[in-house]
């Protein structure tokens, strides 16, 4: 456990140096909340409704997605496919390192500051549009909130993971992982909100698991989600399942593995 | 004047079939970047589809002049890889290796000559060819349309790519400064993104903003009024001023942020 802590601790300031980021996020995103604020409210002004929403819960919707989007989504698959293709990955096998367990620690330091970022910039948008945000009436939502966002990373981690293992059998996974993020985004609810799709698209979207990923967190904290306890189990459910699944496409990865360019 | 013109001519087409040849190396790799572009516009055109499942217009736009809109987009994005957007995307890793020194010594202008020495045909091909199509099928299902409208289009086409222009110059020059420009590309890539949203939501000081500070209420929202006939004489005039302006000042932020560069590799 020790050497994750380092691990974790190492990367953090790492990270640290890019602090020129959080200048272009509070600015990109502000103005990309104002661009939707503009357009949703251009639409409601026509006296059109959009599915049950009001105005306030939809730019809610959208200054959650951005700061779950930072939050949940992993990005280290990048890293791994490199550290993979270059054969760095020949390192990782004489290391008494667990490759998903370090991965994991690096995926979680490197959100915890950026979380910390989206923090700050939701705080600020919200106060300028503070007409137009919605707060949850309960405690417990917030509870189950918190507790279905620290599933999301778990899951979106898995996610991510095995996309990048895919990297041991097809070495052009880049336009391949391109494709499979835009449609993990889609059917997670980071471009609408997923019960304004068409029936047809909502049936899909129920049955795959990437709503649990965005939808879902949002949804509890709208107060559109009456008990989510069974949708807690289902989503336990998937974890184990990507988890499985993560360590079966490392084994048998490792196993194919040819050491390119060590 | 004509002379310097049309060196720059000869000197894009060498540069582009210099380019297209290392396109062609990787022929797999077009088409699953064709594959991908159709892709992603695709999603788009559903995500205003589901919008315009709850409504009839937005802004007074109908969704077939939207189309119009996203297919506006993919047309001013190609048209920017081939002649200057690749060419940001590695001024980054030009300047941390000290590379960028070849742009300065060479008499070309190092604006132009770093687009040019990167023309990409392949990159934006799909979405390029999928906006020509968008534009087609939505002007197909205009009402009324008379023959004054393709020039008036194609005139504020090439403004819009002069803003799109002018506006990367000033973004990517903050890299002379800070050295790391992943973030700046991605502002870039947002620039467009939300310029497929009608530039007629915006209202009071949004309008001034995205007016002027950043067009992204211009870019593809001028042309497409161009050609639904929605263009007021006024604003047309107001945008191609805008267009000059943003050429002007990019063009001066970057005289001025090179000569704040440093070269890396000694």
């Amino acid at each position: 456990m020790k050497k994750y802590i380092s691990l974790f601790h190492i990367n953090w300031q790492n990270s640290l140096q890019y602090r020129f980021s959080l200048v272009v996020y509070i600015g990109g995103y502000s103005i990309y909340i104002g661009v939707l604020l503009y357009l949703w409210s251009a639409i409601y002004s026509e006296g059109q409704s959009v599915g049950n929403y009001t105005l306030s819960q939809l730019i809610t919707y959208y200054i959650l997605q951005l700061m779950i989007n930072s939050i949940i989504f992993s990005f280290v698959s990048w890293d791994v496919i490199d550290n993979i293709k270059t054969g760095n990955f020949s390192n990782f096998l004489t290391k008494p390192l667990d490759y998903y367990m370090y991965w994991f620690t690096i995926n979680i330091s490197g959100k915890m500051l950026e979380a910390v970022f989206i923090m700050i910039t939701a705080g600020i948008i919200s106060i300028f549009v503070s007409d137009y945000v919605s707060f949850p009436q309960h405690l417990s939502t917030l509870i189950y909130f918190i507790i279905s966002i620290i599933l999301g990373i778990i899951l979106a981690f898995e996610m991510d993971f095995c996309i990048g293992m895919i990297t041991f059998w097809l070495t052009q996974v880049r336009t391949f992982k391109y494709m499979l993020q835009t449609m993990i985004l889609f059917f997670a609810g980071a471009m609408l909100p997923l019960d304004l799709f068409p029936p047809l698209l909502i049936k899909l979207a129920e049955f795959l698991p990437f709503r649990y990923l965005v939808y879902f967190p949002i949804s509890i904290y709208l107060g559109k989600v009456e008990n989510p306890l069974p949708s807690f189990a289902i989503l336990i459910v998937w974890i184990i399942l990507f988890l499985v699944l993560s360590r079966i496409l490392l084994v048998r990865g490792i196993r194919r593995y040819e050491a390119v360019g060590a | 004047m004509i002379r310097v013109l049309k060196r720059y001519m000869r000197l894009y087409k060498a540069f582009f079939y210099q380019c297209l040849k290392e396109d062609m190396i990787y022929r797999s790799n077009f088409l699953t970047l064709v594959i991908m572009d159709i892709g992603f516009v695709c999603v788009s055109i559903i995500l205003f589809k589901v919008i315009y499942g709850h409504v009839n217009t937005i802004a007074g736009w109908t969704f077939n002049q939207s189309v119009i809109l996203i297919g506006t987009v993919g047309i001013v994005r190609e048209m920017a890889y081939l002649t200057f957007r690749r060419g940001f995307l590695e001024l980054g890793n030009h300047i941390r290796t000290g590379t960028f020194d070849m742009f300065m010594v060479r008499p070309i202008a190092s604006g132009i000559h770093l687009g040019m020495r990167h023309l990409s045909i392949s990159e934006s091909f799909g979405e390029g060819m999928m906006g020509v199509a968008l534009v087609i099928y939505g002007f197909i299902h205009l009402d009324t349309w008379s023959w004054i409208i393709f020039p008036l289009y194609i005139l504020f086409l090439l403004n819009s790519l002069m803003i799109y222009y002018g506006f990367s110059l000033i973004i990517n020059s903050i890299v002379f400064w800070v050295v790391k420009s992943q973030e700046l590309n991605t502002v870039v890539y947002f620039f467009m993104e939300t310029s497929r949203y009608p530039g007629d939501i915006y209202r009071g000081i949004g309008k001034v903003i995205f007016t002027f500070i950043i067009p992204i209420g211009i870019i593809a929202t001028v042309p497409a009024s161009a050609l639904t006939g929605r263009l007021g004489f006024n604003f047309a005039v107001l945008s191609l001023f805008i267009g000059i302006s943003f050429l002007c000042a990019g063009l001066f932020v970057w005289k001025m942020s090179i000569e704040h560069y440093s070269s890396a590799s000694g």
